[in-house]
């Protein structure tokens, strides 16, 4: 086995080799097109860019079939760990199986997770005291605006990991309906990722919300961020494309819509969101590129364009955007929720329709973040209201929650105590909602340190949280063996009272007036001791998170060889030997029953078929 | 008879065609004396809707039998 | 996406997965559209750039011809007509072609040599606009124009049948789609609107 062939060596090597060609195409058409002067850095730097990420995917052999099949060549499907090559090799290039892939997204996202929360830590020490320690504005901007999109992108990674390891599995699918497309997907992202750690190197400062003119003026790494997110977008439209039509086209006999298991449909919802809203940022971010490399004037007041329509489209993704962070977590919630109560799921069908509500109401409320923009007045109302349409089905969500634990037979292992702290973190978020949404009391919350609070509390709540309790459901599915209970639990108590303590750090200094995305603040604000506070606790997080991933990489050698069903769950995936095999279900499997009837005696979900009278 | 089909298919994709043509000619000449955006639009969802239903035959998606 | 071993019924499962993950990306791809529809109408409100209005109808008229090209292909080869759907692929594709130069050398003045264009991007919103939805236009006919190529270079070798040509249906109906893309954007450059001095 050499260095290259690993898929991921060739796909490094192949961005660089394309970003020197595009540098060179820039030139070259430059010359052509007779512009003066030939060289100028920033497009040059789009077209390598450009040609870059086109190089990684074909280097990675994300494109290889599709060229076969344009030459007419059919390519079979693959099974299995590549011929020759040790098995973890398939981990660093491009594989079909819909495992490894939701592996390969889930572990890119758990490492982007890392980079982003470095960002926050090292601008999160520089706030813990007044003026200027070791950071300087600019640099502090630059690591706070990484700090915004790496965290994002890794949130989109995570629930990609998410979706593509458990959807297949838990409609009883071999695959997914497009098994290239989701190597194409996934693997789109590395080089987006790479892109975005370069514009480290040319900095920019403008928060990931990248408002213009500020990011039209600023430094040449705005345009590393556009095109990052535009491949990360790219990543999500086909993604969400690969689930919509496995969920609807895959299920297995007897799965009706409301016999599927909540993630799948949490995920459908976010799907939906994904596939439509995420085009809008895309545009608007390749509109900023080109309005720094044409002069094209859409948000150029000068030549007749509006900031404001930026605007309008940033926050047409962006807010529901928020959904697509948290709809998968709050569906994992009520996935582990009822396996740990022993207790039928409490409401299950207005649980699978308000995912859709959320996201359906999510396209109508993107006005709420602009009430102070300067936008027509006339709509402050309509957004208000309409985002405080929001609670409602959120309402319900909590409200079925509480619904299933009441009266359950509960235990506490790891999962559960995340899935329980991510309750009362999504409570904080949930809480503080309304009152950003309410034009009266936004207008001066506005841009403070509360919106922080609220931000971070809603996606540790709705995604952080979730996750890492997914992580510790699924570990023994994934690698046959159990994570060490204790240093589980050690996290979860590390992580759970730090994290109340930053979010309702951060909402205090807010309302005493610290200004969010500002390096310095006056002493006289009182807000030291609270950022002191938000300090420790980020750092708390951070170091309890690297005990986690010990305990992860530990435990995959040394734990306790797990079994099928350690937590006598009813879902299909549990009842296949861990770890889950090459082929997930040896034969199709039939749905006979409700996913959630937990404690009710002779009920059944599955039906695996040959083996159905050993199983009930 | 598998000629006469092919004949009949060509002459309702032909006829398709003109239809279309016929409306982009309207299109402009309401674009002259109307000026009416909305009139304009309608015309153009009309068309669309032409196009996705007869040369995109959208119903395939939820025919059963799945070929054609 | 099918085996020779496949059967039938694997491929007809296949081709009724691919039809509405095609379609689904026609979904996602309007929200592009409409995003561009979106900044076209918000900041040129009821007025428009003075275009040319012969080069508008002209390049309108050849990609309805275009699709209309497109359909006989497709219907030829649903019959087993071989000889007919080269031939429409190929005038598709050349009428691709000539739609592309008409924006591309006329409607934008690319090589002043030849024609010189009356808008420039960087000049005011108008430019701004026309060149942001008639490039991110000619983006798709030029994938499309690639796409017809491949299948057009396939189906001389012999490939597609009447029962399968997944192949031949995805690439015409993404022709189509970028033509109803356009039929929303000619109105929407060309027609709406006073012009504005
Ligand atoms: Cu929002």
């Amino acid at each position: 086995m050499t260095l290259w062939s690993l898929g991921l060596v060739r796909g490094v090597v192949g961005q660089i080799v394309g970003f020197a060609a595009g540098m060179a195409l820039v030139i070259a058409s430059r010359l052509l097109f007779g512009f003066d002067p030939v060289w100028n850095q920033e497009p040059a730097l789009v077209g390598g860019i450009i040609i870059g990420s086109i190089g990684f995917l074909i280097g990675v052999g994300a494109l290889t079939d599709w060229f076969k099949w344009m030459r007419g060549i059919e390519t079979p499907l693959h099974h299995g760990p590549p011929h020759g090559r040790p098995a973890w090799t398939r981990y660093f290039g491009v594989d079909y199986n819909h495992k490894v892939i939701g592996i390969q997204y889930g572990v890119t996202g758990i490492i982007l997770l890392g980079i982003g929360g470095m960002f926050a830590v090292i601008f999160r020490t520089e706030l813990a005291a007044s003026g200027f320690q070791f950071l300087n504005p600019s640099n502090y901007n630059t690591y706070l605006s990484m700090h915004g999109w790496a965290a994002l992108a890794a949130i989109l990674l995570g629930i990609g990991g998410m979706a593509n390891y458990l959807v297949p599995l838990m409609i009883g699918a071999e695959d997914m309906a497009f098994p290239r497309l989701n190597a194409f997907a996934f693997w789109i992202n590395v080089p987006g990722i790479i892109t975005l750690l370069m514009s480290l190197n040319y900095g920019w400062d403008g928060g990931w919300t990248v408002y213009p003119p500020l990011s039209v003026l600023g430094p040449v790494g705005y345009q590393f961020t556009f095109w990052a997110v535009f491949l990360i977008g790219l990543s999500s439209i086909l993604g969400s494309l690969n689930l919509i039509v496995t969920i609807l086209r895959m299920r297995p006999p007897g799965m009706s819509l409301f016999r599927m298991p909540i993630f799948v449909w949490a995920v459908f919802a976010t799907s939906l969101i994904q596939l439509t809203a995420t085009q809008f940022i895309g545009q608007a971010f390749l509109m900023l590129s080109f309005e720094r490399l044409l002069g094209m004037g859409f948000f150029d007041p000068d030549k007749g364009g509006a900031p404001i329509l930026f605007q309008h489209l940033f926050w047409f993704y962006s807010h529901p955007a928020v959904y697509i962070f948290v709809l998968p977590g709050l569906g994992i919630i009520s996935e582990i929720l009822p396996v740990f109560s022993r207790k039928p799921l409490f409401g299950y069908r207005w649980i699978a329709l308000s995912s859709i509500a959320i996201a359906l109401v999510g396209f109508l409320v993107w006005g709420h973040h602009m009430f102070t923009s300067g936008y027509g007045e006339y709509l402050r109302v309509p957004f208000m209201i309409s985002t405080l349409l929001v609670a409602v089905p959120t309402g319900v969500k909590f409200f079925s929650w509480l619904g299933t634990m009441w009266g359950g037979k509960l235990s506490f292992p790891t999962p559960m105590l995340f899935v329980l702290g991510a309750i009362s973190v999504f409570l904080i978020g949930g809480l503080s909602g309304p009152i950003l949404a309410t034009t009266a009391t936004d207008l001066f919350l506005h841009d403070t340190y509360f919106v922080v609070g609220h931000f971070h509390a809603t996606i540790f709540g709705g995604f952080v949280f979730p996750f890492f309790a997914a992580i510790y459901f699924w570990y023994p599915k994934i690698t046959g063996r159990m994570y060490d209970e204790t240093l589980g639990k050690i996290h979860f108590w590390l992580m759970t009272p730090a994290f109340w303590t930053m979010s309702l750090g951060q909402m205090s200094v807010g309302v005493m007036g610290m200004r969010r995305r500002i390096a310095d603040y006056d002493p006289a604000l009182g807000v030291e001791f609270g950022h002191v506070l938000v300090t420790i606790a980020g750092f708390t997080i951070a170091f309890s998170v690297l005990l986690m991933i010990y305990n992860l990489l530990h435990s995959a050698e040394t734990g306790r060889v797990a079994g099928n069903n350690p937590w006598r769950s009813r879902s299909p995936e549990w009842q296949i030997p861990s770890p889950a095999p090459e082929h997930s279900y040896a034969s199709p499997i039939t749905v006979v029953g409700e996913p959630y009837d937990y404690g009710i005696p002779n009920s059944t979900y599955v039906h695996m078929a040959p083996l159905a009278a050993a199983d009930d | 008879m598998n000629n006469s089909a092919r004949t009949k298919a060509y002459g309702r994709s032909a006829m398709i065609a003109l239809t279309l043509a016929v409306l982009t000619i309207i299109e402009f000449y309401v674009a002259i004396s109307l000026d009416s955006a909305i009139f304009l639009m309608l015309i153009a969802l009309f068309k669309a809707v032409i196009v996705v239903q007869a040369y995109m035959h959208v119903s395939r998606l939820w025919s059963p039998e799945g070929e054609h | 996406m099918t085996t020779v071993t496949a059967a039938l019924e694997g491929y007809t499962q296949q081709l009724r997965n691919n039809r509405m993950g095609l379609w689904l990306f026609f979904i996602s791809e309007a929200f592009l559209f409409g995003g561009l529809l979106v900044t076209r109408f918000y900041l040129w409100g009821n007025t428009r750039p003075e275009l040319d209005q012969t080069i508008g109808l002209i390049v309108t008229g050849v990609l309805l011809l275009s699709s209309f090209s497109m359909n006989m292909a497709e219907t030829a080869i649903e019959h087993g007509d071989r000889r007919t759907f080269l031939g429409g692929l190929a005038v598709t594709a050349v009428l691709g072609l000539v739609f592309l130069i008409g924006v591309m050398v006329f409607e934008w003045g690319l090589f002043p040599a030849i024609y010189e264009g009356h808008l420039k991007p960087g000049d005011n919103v108008y430019g701004a606009v026309v060149f942001a939805m008639t490039g991110m236009h000619a983006l798709h006919v030029i994938s499309g124009i690639i796409f017809i190529a491949i299948v057009w270079n396939l189906g001389r070798k012999g490939g597609f049948s009447p029962e399968r040509h997944w192949g031949v249906e995805s690439c015409a109906i993404y022709w189509h789609y970028v033509d109803v893309v356009w039929i929303f954007f000619y109105p929407a450059l060309y027609l709406i609107g006073t012009v504005a001095h």
